[in-house]
């Protein structure tokens, strides 16, 4: 009876042992299983934006050498020196050079108000409609080129609202937000100061606004591409 | 005989580490209850040979039997939504902490007799 019992207890000992190493590894995998996919995904995110910057360089590299030759070409004949100043020209107007000028800066960034629990937070932050309307009246107000946080608003650009950041020019920012305007600086800040205007209704709301002048602003140019796949010249005819 | 048990522990640890046996994530939990009914087992299989009532058919069946039942009593509180695992716990966890009372009282008197 003695030799079956040890014969027994030393068999189930090493199933037992066998369940417990099976069950602690499947444990123990399933942990590291999601801080596995943690780091390969924070690794492919880095690769990610390596190759993005790699690629913001060749744009830079290669826009100097398509300036190189503009310049070159301009220096060969009259013609194409005339057909240079008129591409500039329109690079200036559609927002594809950095322009400089007087104007004035506006800082918007959300209400630091302590909330009443139950209350609605999202009042108390900078909606891209508050963007909109600042926009909108700098540019009634005769605004000849804006930015906001260095993204160039062409006739392409978006301000849209993505959960808590704010879209443009398909960058995502968050507060605070910074929107540089060239004009004249009296028009464009009496414009946004109005009795009743925008910084009015903002600053209700606890949002701080701020405005600065300045006679020398730089607005950087679009760093996108612009290209339409749908609309095509209108050719004339019959209409 | 606690030489043999802490061996053949550490020799199935050893199997288990080095066979590559990878149960799916889903079935965790039933091996789990098993192992606590195979742990009632082995407890209760030391306490009634210091009795001198071992029997190697009721201990083997049981061994084999109980973690096969609570393993399957698991699964079948999960299809039903009724947590019967928690049933499995509960007894094995009890019955577990009793034996090893008594297999204590046994070895504390047997120490206090020999002195």
């Amino acid at each position: 009876m003695k030799k079956s019992f040890f014969v027994s207890i030393a068999f189930v000992c090493v199933v037992l042992g066998i369940m417990i190493s099976t069950q602690f590894r499947n444990v123990k995998n399933s942990d590291s299983l999601t801080v596995q996919r943690a780091e390969e995904l924070t690794s492919k995110l880095n690769q990610v934006q390596k190759e993005r910057d790699e690629l913001k360089k060749q744009i830079n590299d290669l826009e100097s050498k398509i300036s190189n030759y503009e310049n070159s070409a301009a220096k060969s004949s009259t013609v194409t020196k005339s057909l240079k100043d008129d591409l500039d020209k329109y690079k200036e107007l559609a927002g594809l050079s950095d322009v400089e000028g007087p104007g004035i800066i506006v800082t918007i960034n959300d209400g630091n108000t302590q909330l009443q629990p139950g209350s609605d937070q999202s009042a108390f932050l900078v909606h891209d409609e508050d963007l909109l309307n600042i926009v909108n009246e700098l540019r009634a107000a005769g605004a000849e080129a804006i930015s906001i946080n260095d993204q160039r608003l062409v006739a392409t650009s978006e301000i849209r609202m993505i959960g808590n950041t704010i879209d443009i020019n398909s960058v995502r920012f968050t507060p605070p937000y910074v929107v540089k305007a060239i004009g004249n600086p009296d028009t464009l800040e009496a414009a946004l100061r109005l009795k009743g205007g925008i910084i009015d209704t903002l600053s209700n709301w606890g949002i701080q606004v701020s405005i600065k002048r300045s006679d020398k602003i730089l607005v950087k140019k679009y760093d996108g591409v612009l290209s339409y796949k749908y609309a095509k010249p209108y050719e004339g005819g019959n209409n | 005989m606690a030489l043999i048990i802490i061996l053949s522990l550490a020799l199935g640890l050893a199997i288990g580490f080095f066979l590559p046996i990878n149960l799916p994530p889903a079935y965790t939990s039933y091996l789990s209850v098993a192992i606590l009914a195979a742990l009632d087992s082995v407890f209760g299989g030391i306490r009634a040979s210091l009795e001198n009532k071992f029997n190697n058919a009721i201990f083997i069946s049981g061994f084999f039997g109980n973690a096969i039942l609570a393993a399957v009593l698991a699964y079948i509180g999960d299809v039903l939504g009724v947590p019967i695992y928690l049933a499995a716990i509960f007894a094995f966890g009890s019955r577990l902490f009793t034996n090893f009372a008594y297999i204590r009282r046994y070895i504390l008197n047997n120490f206090s007799k020999k002195q």
